[in-house]
């Protein structure tokens, strides 16, 4: 374990399931007998966490899959195996994009265990433009992560995304990418994936934000702006957040197709007010998956005040996108195996994680990642058998009660002023 | 002349293998490689007798730049450290026509393009690292003026070829009569939606033709034929959208036939310095880099519209090769280490 820390964010939560996979869903062995267990008395931390996830008694979908087993099924029976943005994965989850900030430096741990399992992963802007390409043979950063990647990679599943914004467009980040020898076996498995970088979750509007030495200060000071915070420390290195209108956001999806056709083409976009709408801009212009990052998303580097009063929350972006009309993408502070659940009943095909994903490599670099993946399907896996359900696909609206449909509820909870989430998903959608 | 019926059924550029191009000395002393190049001369001097019947200025382009046409799909720039700057070596000279319309109304190169195109593109026959063009831009010219002028150009060349090159064109057994009878027709122009209809077959309505597509359409052709009103999204941000139809470009390609493909693109260009702009985003570039060229748009540069011909695509038509590699004397296929 090093000194990564992450305020705010479950750390010892996650950490106990780097270290113990599944054994993480349940309390520690040694209570077994000694304690008892009730619902956790702290707040909630918004409206994902403050849903519950609510089973019905009558279950025509569980009397299907009996019928199918000749058997009672159980939670194991749940198939968490999804496709989604063009790939195929063991499970509806996916690592998000890590950048170029030095506590992204895990990239090769964390890109190695994701091979390993097949985790779709997206490889975050700057990385690039920041740690070079290649050079005189040399891969670095990018590809470095690519290869390790690459070479744990044991079946079929999962790819790699690359995600490139403006001022990485000088450094022709695709282009590298996409011509390059060591890629094109994912090319060539219909693994390769562009993610063009609207923004994200933590500081909607503006552009990436990185700390970098003065060397690297001297040699990115064309390309992109530099702020000096105080004498003799670190320079903030400034990326643009880029320009985007309808048709802009529309005609660059199109090129990403028309030039990239063999990789597929992700959407990443930040909790903006016009989330839905931009949404249905480039799943319309043929994005083969769309990535919302709510506000509580993690960041390697932000100012407070972003984190704090700018941004929807993830459940308020999943709401006004509603029924998604392609395939739907979601992140922000994803912890556990409720609240990735609950992000599929509210519309996502698949669930992305970032610091959890740092704090579990940290944890511990050979396996972290993989044990906590491991905690989160089983958990999963338990909470859709116990909706009736068998299969990651098949949650909704349904199965999540908010605290805000009851009065009483919302005085105790001291939650007021937004409409509920409601049951019925034709009538939340509408 | 291919016999399928359906594109979707040839073989894939990754399916294919990558061409065998032998070594610098048999390739340069094959009596075949040398009818080809003298060919190719012949076609070059055509080209310049008639822009210089037009009245075209012949420039020459600059190898290097801040910045280089961003419109090719795929294909990755070349840097060039200059002086401690970021340079490119040019993938067109599309910037350098544009700007140079400030000095002459009608200017063009034969223009050396460096582009690393994607790996894939080593089979596809029509690709090459490093080739030439036949670049030319006239200013308050429209689309129609450039398709006529293409079609002028090809023609003037090809007869230079067929009247100064019979020995060449006789030993590496092409059909001198069959060339001369594709050329003095016109060349029939198709909408991009036309030619997507005659495929039979689903494409993508808001892309380029696919390679294999194109070569299946151009096998099923009788002459040189023109494509117009390609999708915006489907090239840089320099061909103009038609203001009577948004979303469509005033650019054209003209395909040869004999499944040789694409041998040509242009098309009306922006001129305007706030369209330029805004295209430049829509093509998810960053303006910052254009400055020098942004600088020069924004006092003004005439409204143009002009082409590019792949000498080298036009050379392995009229030599009627098998592969684009073999009309150059030192051929660059992508991702072939060669000299």
């Amino acid at each position: 374990m090093s000194a990564l820390r992450a305020p705010g964010f479950p750390e010892q939560d996650v950490r106990r399931r780097a270290r113990e996979g599944g054994a993480a869903v349940f309390p520690a062995a040694g209570q077994y007998g000694e304690s008892v267990f009730g619902a956790d008395a702290t707040a909630p931390r918004d409206e994902i966490d403050a849903c519950r996830l609510v089973p019905p008694v009558s279950m025509p979908r569980r009397l299907e899959k009996l019928i199918e087993l000749a058997r009672e099924p159980l939670y194991s029976d749940v198939s968490l195996e999804s496709s989604f943005g063009g790939f195929d994965a063991p499970f509806p989850l996916y690592l998000s994009a890590l950048g170029s900030t030095r506590v992204a430096a895990a990239g090769c741990a964390l890109a190695r265990q994701a091979g390993r399992i097949g985790l779709p992963m997206v490889i975050g802007e700057n990385v690039a433009p920041v740690g070079g390409f290649r050079s005189s043979g040399k891969h670095l950063a990018l590809l470095e992560r690519i290869g390790a990647y690459t070479e744990a990679a044991q079946g079929a599943t999962g790819g790699v995304v690359v995600q490139q914004s403006t001022e990485d467009a000088n450094a022709e980040v695709w282009n590298h990418v996409y011509t390059d020898p060591s890629v094109r076996g994912l090319m060539d498995s219909g693994r390769l994936a562009f993610e063009l970088k609207v923004g994200q979750g933590a500081k909607p509007g503006l552009g990436g934000l990185t700390m970098v030495d003065e060397e690297t200060s001297r040699r990115l000071g064309g390309q992109y702006a530099m702020e000096r915070l105080q004498a003799g420390g670190q320079v903030l290195r400034c990326g643009s957040p880029g320009t985007f209108t309808d048709e802009i956001l529309r005609q660059q999806v199109h090129l990403m197709r028309n030039n990239y056709p063999r990789a597929r083409c992700w959407v990443k976009l930040p909790p903006a007010r016009d989330v839905a709408a931009a949404a249905a801009v480039a799943w319309r212009a043929g994005a083969d998956a769309v990535t919302v990052d709510g506000a509580e998303g993690g960041t390697g580097w932000a100012p407070g005040v972003f984190l704090d009063h700018v941004g929807l929350p993830l459940g308020e972006c999943l709401r006004r996108i509603g029924v998604p009309e392609g395939t739907l993408l979601a992140s922000g502070r994803v912890y556990d195996g409720a609240r990735a659940v609950k992000v599929l009943a509210l519309g996502a095909r698949a669930v992305g994680f970032g610091r959890a994903a740092l704090v579990a490599v940290d944890e511990d670099p050979e396996n972290g990642l993989v044990r906590f993946v491991e905690s989160l399907a089983l958990e999963m896996r338990l909470l859709i058998s116990a909706l009736g359900k068998y299969a990651a696909g098949e949650p909704g609206p349904e199965d999540l009660w908010s605290p805000r449909e009851s009065p009483g509820a919302v005085a105790r909870d001291g939650v007021t002023g937004e409409p509920p989430i409601r049951h019925d998903k034709r009538e939340v959608f509408a | 002349m291919t016999t399928q019926q359906d594109f979707r059924a040839m073989p894939t550029p990754a399916e294919r293998a990558v061409a065998d191009v032998p070594g610098p000395r048999e390739h340069l002393t094959s009596p075949r490689t040398q009818a080809v190049l003298k060919i190719q001369q012949a076609l070059v001097a055509g080209a310049r007798e008639l822009m210089a019947a037009e009245g075209a200025v012949e420039l020459f382009q600059p190898l290097i730049g801040p910045v280089t046409d961003p419109g090719a799909r795929g294909a990755k720039q070349v840097d060039v450290d200059y002086y401690g700057h970021q340079y490119k070596l040019m993938a067109s000279a599309i910037l350098y026509k544009q700007t140079s319309l400030v000095a002459f109304d009608k200017v063009f190169f034969i223009a050396p393009n460096v582009r690393l195109e994607p790996l894939e593109t080593s089979s596809t026959h029509r690709h090459l690292a490093e080739f030439h063009q036949i670049d030319v831009e006239f200013a308050c010219a429209s689309r129609d003026d450039a398709i006529a002028l293409a079609e002028r150009v090809v023609r003037q060349a090809v007869r230079k070829a067929l009247a100064t090159q019979e020995d060449a064109l006789r030993l590496i057994g092409r059909d001198t009569a069959k060339l001369s009878a594709f050329v003095e027709q016109p060349f029939e122009v198709l909408t991009h939606a036309e030619v997507l209809d005659r495929l039979g077959h689903p494409h993508d309505p808001g892309t380029e033709i696919g390679w294999q597509a194109e070569e299946f359409i151009s096998g099923r052709a009788e002459a040189p034929f023109f494509i117009v009103d390609y999708p915006k999204g489907s090239r840089g941000f320099y061909d103009k959208e038609d203001p009577e139809r948004p979303s469509t470009l005033m650019s054209f390609d003209l395909i040869a036939p004999e499944s040789c493909g694409e041998i040509c693109s242009g098309g009306e260009r922006e001129s305007d310095y706030v369209k330029i702009v805004t295209r430049m985003r829509e093509t998810g570039e960053n303006p910052a880099k254009y400055g020098w060229y942004l600088d020069v748009v924004r006092e003004g540069i005439p409204g143009s519209a002009g082409f590019g011909i792949g000498l080298e695509r036009l050379t392995r038509w009229v030599a009627g090769l098998d592969s684009v590699w073999q009309a150059s004397a030192y051929p660059k296929v992508p991702g072939v280490v060669s000299p």
